[in-house]
């Protein structure tokens, strides 16, 4: 079954068009890079994806039910671009990863056993076990997007959206990151997420949809970008076949 | 305690006592979205609602509960729908709060010294019919933030991810809105239009500067909220000033010393 079935899809915003009719599909188990420029479309598409941007035509649907009809959330979960975590009010790493179980608890049942052991598991997938009760603004950048990510694994969905998780993000939480989002993946679950460059990722994507001036270009295994079109911003296939490694996707061979 | 031998002061101080813990609760989520001056923006259209209510000749408190809960809920509206020009929104909805209360209450021959009690708070306003109102609403304000807390918590995080987790976004973000509303009115008698915000937010920037976590500044705040309001009200009773004035003189020293309190902790850590 598709986890994601957008048809034509048309995304306006701002009475701009930023999305022209595309058809995107991802089935369960897959782990697919959304590619592209800066302004492609890649953000709008997945926000698209879970439902945050209307459609001005097309049709979506998620776990073979049409949009307008999906209650399923737990079985979502959604990681922003953001920089940074939180807001005027301190909260703990705790505190902000156990807010991914909300969706999933009635109003006025109490935090179980079951939900503390999601949340101690998400805390260990990205490697903050130990940070639990420390505020999240004392943790530096790259932290603080495993936080995010972890918030979103506590509630155990069944496919992981994510925006740039990479961007800014230091070389040990990168490889954190992977080796989270490698868990998931090896489970059975499934992963959608824009990227600019893959870093540690590389390994693990099967399918990249490129992305440009709002439409795919191109959709199937990843771009292998060498020389010097490696450089970030490039997803053109040059099959130089002697030439040295690539660079930006970080593949090492 | 001859402070206690009067029946206005007793109301006083229990009607202090419940909308000093039941205004942070409020804060704490305006603070942490970035919209603290919600509080005063409300309390300006709420001075319009008391208006109508001397000139309607009804409850001033019952007419200020119904016209700032409208006004939260077009001050909602707007933030949500046009997030650049919100503060220009809001900045009109002040101004024309202030100024249709200030005319209806000229209107209804309303003198300047009843209009000083609903703007800064008086102490011997506290009718047993208005603890009544006080007492109910301030109970209703906490228990449904304690019981929407995990929510609201969600929401105040990041709408987009609680959307996405199936929350009802806009139902909470009302939520809060109309809470807001509520304390606003309910402070009215004791803080006064023109202050209650600070009570909703004074104590939580204090406990903030010393908390780690998002329930430990709930929860301080409240307490701590309880505990000015309070004080600042024995304080009005015998320095004869305002109890809107004490409260918030009081609760801004709080803050000095916290901050004080922080900076020093911050140097011992290095």
């Amino acid at each position: 079954m598709s986890v994601f079935d957008l048809q034509h899809g048309t995304v306006v915003l701002g009475g701009r068009r930023i999305l022209e009719d595309v058809s995107v599909t991802v089935d369960e188990g897959e782990f697919v890079a959304i590619l592209g420029a800066n302004g492609s479309g890649k953000t709008t598409l997945v926000r698209t994806l879970v439902g945050l941007n209307p459609l001005a035509a097309g049709t979506l649907t998620v776990f073979g039910t049409p949009f307008d009809r999906f209650r399923e959330w737990p079985r979502l979960g959604y990681v922003p671009q953001r920089l940074s975590v939180g807001g005027g009010v301190p909260a703990t790493v705790g505190e902000v990863v156990a807010s991914g179980r909300t969706g999933r608890m009635s109003r006025f049942r109490r935090f179980s056993r079951d939900d503390r052991a999601a949340v101690a598991h998400a805390l260990e997938d990205v490697g903050l076990s130990d940070r639990a009760g420390d505020p999240v603004a004392t943790l530096s950048g790259g932290q603080q997007q495993r936080v995010l990510i972890a918030r979103a694994l506590a509630g155990e969905p069944e496919v992981l959206v994510l925006d740039e998780p990479t961007a800014g993000v230091d070389a040990d939480s990168q490889d954190t990151l992977a080796g989270a989002l490698g868990h998931l993946s090896n489970n059975g679950g499934s992963v959608v997420l824009v990227a600019h460059e893959l870093g540690p990722l590389a390994g693990l994507i099967r399918r990249a949809v490129v992305f440009s001036h709002g439409q795919v270009q191109s959709d199937g295994p990843p771009p292998e970008p060498e020389g010097h079109h490696a450089a970030p911003g490039h997803v053109h296939v040059h099959p130089h076949a002697d030439e040295q490694p690539p660079s930006t996707f970080g593949l090492d061979r | 305690m001859t402070i206690l031998a009067f029946d206005f002061m007793r109301r006083g101080l229990v009607a202090a006592l419940l909308v000093g813990f039941a205004a942070p609760s409020i804060g704490t989520f305006l603070v942490q979205r970035r919209l603290s001056l919600t509080g005063d923006g409300i309390g300006h259209v709420a001075f319009t609602g008391v208006g109508l209510g001397v000139l309607l000749r009804t409850s001033p408190v019952l007419t200020a509960v119904v016209v700032s809960i409208l006004g939260a809920v077009l001050i909602e509206v707007v933030r949500e729908r046009a997030q650049a020009s919100g503060d220009v929104a809001l900045a009109l909805l002040f101004y024309g709060g202030l100024a249709g209360g200030s005319i209806l209450i000229k209107l209804a021959g309303g003198t300047n010294s009843a209009l000083g009690g609903y703007l800064f708070g008086s102490l011997s306003s506290v009718s047993s019919g208005d603890l009544a109102v006080i007492v109910t609403l301030s109970l209703v304000v906490l228990a449904t933030m304690m019981v929407f807390l995990r929510e609201l918590f969600a929401v105040c995080q990041d709408e987009d991810v609680a959307h996405v987790s199936g929350l009802p976004v806009r139902f909470l973000n009302l939520l809060v809105a109309v809470g807001a509303a509520v304390t606003v009115t309910v402070a009215m008698r004791t803080v006064g239009l023109l202050l209650v915000s600070a009570l909703m937010v004074v104590p939580v920037a204090t406990v903030q500067l010393l908390s780690q976590s998002f329930r430990g500044t709930l929860y301080g705040a409240c307490l701590l909220g309880a505990v000015m309001s309070v004080g600042g009200l024995v304080l009005s009773y015998y320095a004869d000033v305002p109890p809107g004035g004490s409260i918030v003189v009081l609760s801004l020293t709080g803050f000095l010393v916290a901050a004080i309190a922080a900076s020093l902790r911050k140097r011992v850590v290095r």
